[in-house]
């Protein structure tokens, strides 16, 4: 049992052998994979999923989830796309009500679970629904093409997307500073205590001063934000602003944080943890793709790795697979 | 307790309601909506959903939620149609179908009740898995070239117009309700959800019914998919994307609880006829497609808000009915 609570100690240690390991092995594949251009620029493809992991981890913490945030990286980009094109907003403007748009509807979110008191699996079931159906609807009055969707945004947009900052691409540094902002805000203040508290035991937080609910909104508001910001960027950086955007990422999002070391029932977790599982998938898609594979086949792999790594994780407390074991086991030595 | 049951009954009784409500308001705008023809359309169109349905209600009762149906139906379809498309007979497709469904299930249910992985994350990871699978199986091409008379099954019609389909599926419904209402093993699905511990110190195998719920949810998604080929005529990759969520807010709306132990399958089908009834009434109110998945996730929102809105109220009477009885017992003890 000793053994088994130090390695659940080194779970972020685990994670880094883990990244190793997969570098070499995709490296070995196909060398072309070790360069260190290519490592950096496949940051551009997985930051979207680390973005809203970062801030999805402070929510599943609480002892939430949120699958709504699909549904909201494609409505925060219709929004900028749709008030920069068609009400001539100037396109910062446009990007500041984005971001609005998705902290709103992750207030809403909030709202229905803190206050409501309805279960978060089923709240934001309902509402990724309602915010997939309004991009729709926005698209349909503006007559934008659904399939084409919004382009020709000027290069200083752009330049979120594929701009370079002293030979790092932009999205590395949006990557570390959302993540430095995610750490320092769960681990270094009160705010990210109260957020522990609240996961471990909710009762407790409220009987010690807590306000629970407003730590729950102002978790999903988080997460909200975080998507929208993925949204601006995957629409800078593909050049078109469309509904469907995040229509698959939840998956990568949750295995992100849940291979990241966070409880799924709450309580527990590090930014780290959710930062190097980000890269772990990231790298994972890139490699698999580099190694000759079609993209379909990611989608197995994720759907593996969560699956695994939850099932490790709860192996390893009590009344779980192998402590059910053990106890045959020693039943049967006896 | 007396209260909730009393609701529950009210729950479907408040459902069929508002699906008689939907017919006849939507029928005074347009009256077409109202005629054989059309109400004939609708009850064709949520065959799919009621088998879903059915089998979502058996893991809502157990207190679990399967996300991985839509995938699951995705498959069966896939693998089904390109078994008729090849010559062979509907009997093998069906009973193929079946198979994968079992298989799906069976390691939904191993990893829920053996394993202890959250259902929600162990089946979201097994619907990315099987959805790659599905991907790579069909190579991203559409399955098309059905034999007529497999399409022509799903129009056939007896007892005056009744879509034989249509017809099955009600007597399985009828089976399923009866086994919930009159069986001993049927009740051991709600005992579980209510109370897992309870239910474990009256010598019910908590594991193996656990199991049992997630294969006949994979059960009846694989004979979905098999009506969804039928009906449909061909399979797209995209066949069974978002299909799960309608599936569980169909059950929601027939008073399906999602915290476990309550509901029935008569509800759920009720639900599942008024999902797809919503869909075809916006046509005949003539509102833009672009609407439905709004409408339909704010649907969900406001009947799972007042869910459990009802829910805390009929609770805070009770609680007071106890209080109100213990102070009087008090009051004529002194």
């Amino acid at each position: 049992m000793e053994r088994l609570k130090n390695f659940k100690g080194k779970w972020d240690l685990s994670l880094v052998v883990l990244l190793i390991t997969e570098i070499l092995i995709f490296g070995w594949i196909n060398p072309r994979f070790l360069r260190i251009h290519v490592l950096l620029n496949s940051a551009n493809d997985f930051v979207t999923v680390a973005m809203i992991a970062l801030f999805m981890t402070f929510v599943i913490i609480t002892g939430g989830i949120d699958i709504s945030m699909g549904s909201v990286v494609g409505l925060s980009s219709v929004v900028m796309g749709l008030l920069w094109q068609e009400l001539g907003f100037g396109i910062w403007t446009a990007v500041f009500c984005a971001i609005l748009v998705g902290t709103l509807c992750g207030a809403f979110n909030g709202f229905l679970v803190a206050f409501v008191g309805v279960q978060a699996m089923v709240a934001t079931l309902g509402t990724s629904f309602l915010y997939a159906g309004i991009s729709l609807v926005i698209i349909g009055f503006s007559g934008i093409s659904a399939a084409e969707g919004i382009t020709g945004f000027p290069d200083s947009f752009r330049a979120i997307g594929h701009g370079e900052f002293m030979g790092l691409p932009s999205s590395i540094i949006l990557f570390v500073a959302l993540a430095v902002i995610a750490y320092i805000l769960l681990h270094r203040t009160t705010y990210g205590r109260r957020v522990f508290l609240t996961g471990i035991n909710r009762a407790a937080a409220e009987f010690s001063g807590i306000k629970t609910k407003l730590i729950i909104l102002s978790t999903h508001m988080l997460v909200g934000t975080g998507a929208a910001i993925a949204g601006i960027y995957i629409t800078s950086y593909l050049s078109s602003s469309r509904a469907d955007h995040g229509a698959t990422i939840i998956l990568s999002v949750i295995t992100a944080v849940v291979l990241g070391g966070t409880s799924i029932t709450g309580g527990e977790g590090s930014i780290i943890g959710t930062f190097l599982a980000s890269i772990i998938i990231g790298l994972m898609t890139l490699g698999l793709q580099m190694a000759g594979m079609p993209t379909q086949f990611t989608g197995i792999g994720i759907g593996l790795l969560l699956v695994v790594a939850v099932s490790i994780k709860s192996s390893m407390g009590e009344g779980n697979l192998i402590s059910d074991l053990k106890r045959k086991f020693q039943k049967e030595s006896k | 307790m007396i209260a909730i049951k009393k609701l529950a009954k009210m729950r479907e009784m408040t459902a069929l309601i508002f699906l008689v409500l939907l017919f006849v308001g939507v029928g005074l705008r347009n009256p077409d909506f109202m005629n054989a023809q059309s109400i004939s359309t609708v009850l064709k169109g949520s065959v799919m959903y009621i088998l879903l349905a059915i089998g979502m209600t058996f893991v809502l009762l157990t207190g679990g939620i399967d996300i991985s149906v839509g995938a699951t139906l995705g498959m069966a379809a896939a693998v089904a149609g390109t078994m008729i498309r090849d010559g062979s007979s509907v009997v093998a497709a069906m009973v193929v179908a079946i198979v994968i469904g079992i298989v799906i299930g069976l390691i939904n249910g191993f990893g829920v009740a053996i394993v202890k992985v959250p259902s929600i994350i162990m089946t979201l990871g097994v619907m990315g898995i099987t959805r790659g699978v599905m991907v790579v199986y069909t190579g991203g091409r559409w399955i098309e070239n059905l034999p007529d008379s497999f399409k022509l099954a799903s129009q056939v019609k007896i007892l005056g117009g009744l879509n034989v389909y249509f017809l099955i599926v009600m007597i399985f419904a009828a089976l399923v309700q009866l086994y919930f209402m009159k069986a001993r093993s049927g009740r051991y699905f709600a005992a579980i959800g209510d109370n897992l511990e309870g239910a474990r110190l009256v010598g019910i195998s908590a594991k193996k019914v656990m199991i049992a719920a997630y294969v006949i949810s994979g059960i009846c998604a694989g004979i979905a998919g098999v009506v969804f080929a039928s009906q449909v005529g061909f399979v797209t990759s995209n066949t069974g994307v978002d299909i799960e969520m309608i599936a569980i807010a169909a059950c929601v709306l027939g008073g399906v609880s999602l915290s476990g132990g309550l509901g029935s399958v008569t509800g759920s089908c009720i639900g599942a006829v008024i999902m797809t009834a919503i869909n075809s009434a916006l046509i005949y109110l003539k509102v833009p497609s672009f609407w439905n998945k709004s409408i339909q996730g704010m649907l969900l929102i406001v009947i799972v808000v007042s869910d459990v809105l009802i829910h805390r109220y009929l609770e805070e009477q009770a609680r007071k009915r106890r209080l109100s009885a213990r102070t009087s017992v008090l009051g004529g003890a002194e």
